[in-house]
């Protein structure tokens, strides 16, 4: 290990030792207050620890990690929105009945596992990171384990998520025995050199892909989300919609980019359909629900298939557009999240749609900011997702994928339909919603609202002068 | 050689679906142990020695031993032991015991073999192990023990009871 490679993995070491130290705080008792500043502050550190940028790595790390332009911008975004989540955690676990310290310690693992899956150029860390993740969220999931829910929701992941991880060993397997090689600029080189890929690699190839997309939960796959997102709690849920997708989409992005994915027909054909499925299906099933955990559920599937369509285009636009994309829904999920999470009381997340009736009329800036936030998922102008579907939509269409545009568009406008009914019942006279009683911590409560109103302004910003994020974005990028 | 490894994955599929067949949790462990040793013994052909020992040690040493002693910490009591003798029948152990025999002869025939003509098996001792866990791929086992900690953490967190204090004029709970 060298003093450059110590740079390089340093946001990892960071939150590793911030989790140890957070055990170590717990031990001497001290209080949720400052276990949650600690949390915050080591997000903070390594996100800023970001910023000088590894000029080389050494000969062993350069086998398992790659530390290119792409992954820099996700693991800036993870960390940013474990940050968020941080923020947002403390009115919600304070006033639960469980212990929440030790929710900050998962919280920080996780993030970690993510950020492995992000930089792995290589078979082990990407399934150690997977694992990490995954381990973590069987926990998170299940925090408040006397509700109902939660207890369903964190062994329906248990097993789902084992069982993905299954498929994922055995492709690993596959394509190892293959191509004697799990780095994935090996294995491309190696198939470079066949020409043809074997069958084996194809049905290993194809089992990675399905846990992948159990992970990303794409449509045939996508079984366990709604009801993981409606057992776990808050910010829980807004962590999966938003760290664990993004990791494994950039370990896709990775790993298909590196050993030219789009050049088996095959693999293209069944990437295609996934989007196209997800897109639909996902939109379709949102519509009906009277449950907004559930309906973000539904969105997100959709908002995946768009991100695949992205990555299909494969140019340089598509990642433009993908790494646009992923900023723009990370803040607006976060946005809407939050809102859900400020609205909760002690013994009920504000999850039902009922609970929105007439919210304007009793606090307009949540109003506000939700409607902005649903504004922004479904693509309108003036929002940051509507400058995200743009750039997606013209990276397919350059790479003239004329099919997945026209199922964008058209899955759009179905969308358009539940995100307007929630934004009219918001509007609509009524009196059905939670009363909450008094404000516990008002420190904190303005804290999560100032956040709030940060994230809502980046989404009208950064959709109205999209350029600055869009030349950030380029920069990085090379 | 084929042969051998034909009837140890066979054997290793046979005790795996009689694992997910049985009623009761116990014997369905004796068959988990036998597929473990038929997996320890694929291994084994397959020029693995030192993977093929953790498998054993590991798995059907460790881990099965902690389901065993969970079980018989759940089933305290005097009646159990009645209960025991009387599930102790020959039907329930015969299968796992031949099955741990073919693999037994197996064993032996494939040891008594590789020495006399010590060709199959090279490589793959401790010393490349550990040289290559703690050489290039450090940083992994170091994930590697985070991922533990997230399963520690995890675990007290959810297997944690709450303490019920009592008092004449309220009660409350604490964690």
């Amino acid at each position: 290990m060298t003093v450059s490679d110590l740079n390089a993995l340093m946001p990892l070491t960071i939150i590793a030792v911030a989790s140890v130290v957070i055990m170590l705080l717990i031990a001497f008792k001290l209080n949720h207050k400052i276990i949650q500043a600690i949390c915050a502050l080591s997000f903070i550190v390594s996100l800023v620890s970001l910023s000088n940028r590894p000029s080389y790595l050494s000969n062993s790390l350069h086998q398992l990690f790659i530390i290119d332009g792409f992954s820099i911008f996700v693991l800036a975004l993870i960390l940013f929105s474990g940050l968020v989540i941080n923020v947002f955690s403390y009115i919600y676990f304070e006033e639960k009945e469980e212990n929440p310290k030790e929710y900050y310690i998962l919280l920080l693992l996780c993030t970690l596992g993510a950020e492995v899956l992000v930089i792995s150029n290589h078979f082990f860390p990407l399934f150690i990171g997977l694992e990490i993740l995954s381990i973590g969220l069987y926990v998170l999931i299940a925090y408040l384990r006397t509700r109902n829910f939660a207890i369903e929701a964190g062994i329906k992941y248990l097993m789902l998520a084992a069982f993905s991880s299954a498929f994922l060993l055995f492709g690993m397997a596959l394509i190892y025995t293959d191509t004697g090689t799990m780095q994935f600029n090996l294995i491309a080189d190696h198939l470079n050199k066949l020409g043809m890929p074997s069958i084996i690699f194809l049905v290993g190839f194809g089992l990675m892909l399905i846990a992948i997309g159990f992970k990303l939960a794409l449509v045939p796959f996508h079984m366990w989300t709604a009801d993981v997102y409606q057992g776990a709690p808050l910010p829980v849920t807004a962590f999966i919609a938003t760290v664990s997708k993004a990791a494994m989409f950039t370990v896709l992005i990775h790993f298909f980019n590196t050993i030219g994915s789009n050049r088996f027909q095959i693999s293209t054909l069944i990437i295609t359909l996934i989007a196209i499925a997800s897109m639909l299906i996902g939109n379709l099933l949102a519509l009906n629900q009277q449950n907004l955990k559930r309906l973000l559920a539904y969105s997100s599937i959709a908002h995946l298939g768009y991100l695949l369509f992205a990555f299909l285009s494969s140019n340089k636009l598509g990642i433009e557009a993908v790494s646009f994309y992923l900023f723009a829904y990370f803040i607006t999920t976060l946005g809407a999240f939050g809102v859900v999470t400020i609205l909760s009381s002690k013994e009920q997340d504000a999850d039902h749609i009922d609970n929105y009736r007439g919210l304007f009329w009793h606090s307009p800036i949540a109003a506000i900011v939700m409607t902005i936030a649903l504004l922004s998922l479904a693509g309108i102008p003036l929002t940051a997702g509507f400058i995200g579907k743009f750039y997606i939509l013209s990276a397919g269409i350059d790479a003239h994928l004329w099919m997945l545009a026209i199922v964008l568009v058209l899955s759009s406008v179905i969308g358009l339909f539940y995100y307007l009914r929630i934004i009219t019942t918001m509007f609509s006279k009524g009196d059905k919603h939670i009363i909450k009683e008094n404000l516990l911590h008002p420190a904190y409560y303005i804290l999560s609202a100032s956040t709030l109103l940060f994230l809502t302004i980046c989404m009208i910003w950064f959709g109205i002068y999209p350029i600055q994020i869009i030349l950030f974005i380029r920069s990085v990028l090379n | 050689m084929n042969l051998l490894f034909s009837i140890s994955s066979v054997i290793a599929i046979v005790s795996t679906l009689m694992v997910i067949t049985r009623k009761h949790p116990v014997h369905a462990l004796l068959y988990l142990i036998v597929s473990f040793l038929a997996i320890a013994v694929v291994i084994y052909q397959l020029g693995a020695p030192f993977i093929a020992i953790l498998e054993l040690i590991i798995y059907a040493g460790a881990i099965m031993v902690l389901f065993i002693f969970t079980m018989m910490l759940l089933n305290l009591g005097k009646e159990t032991i009645d209960q025991e003798r009387k599930w102790l029948q020959p039907q329930t152990w015969t299968g796992p015991v031949l099955l741990s025999l073919i693999l037994l002869v197996e064993l032996i025939y494939l040891l008594s073999k590789s020495s006399s003509q010590e060709h199959a098996i090279t490589g793959m001792d401790t010393k490349i192990v550990a040289q290559t866990l703690f050489g290039p791929y450090l940083i992994l086992v170091e994930l590697a023990a985070l991922l533990l900690t997230a399963g520690i953490v995890g675990a007290a967190h959810i297997g944690q009871h709450k303490r019920r204090v009592s008092h004449r004029f309220l009660e409350e709970y604490n964690e």
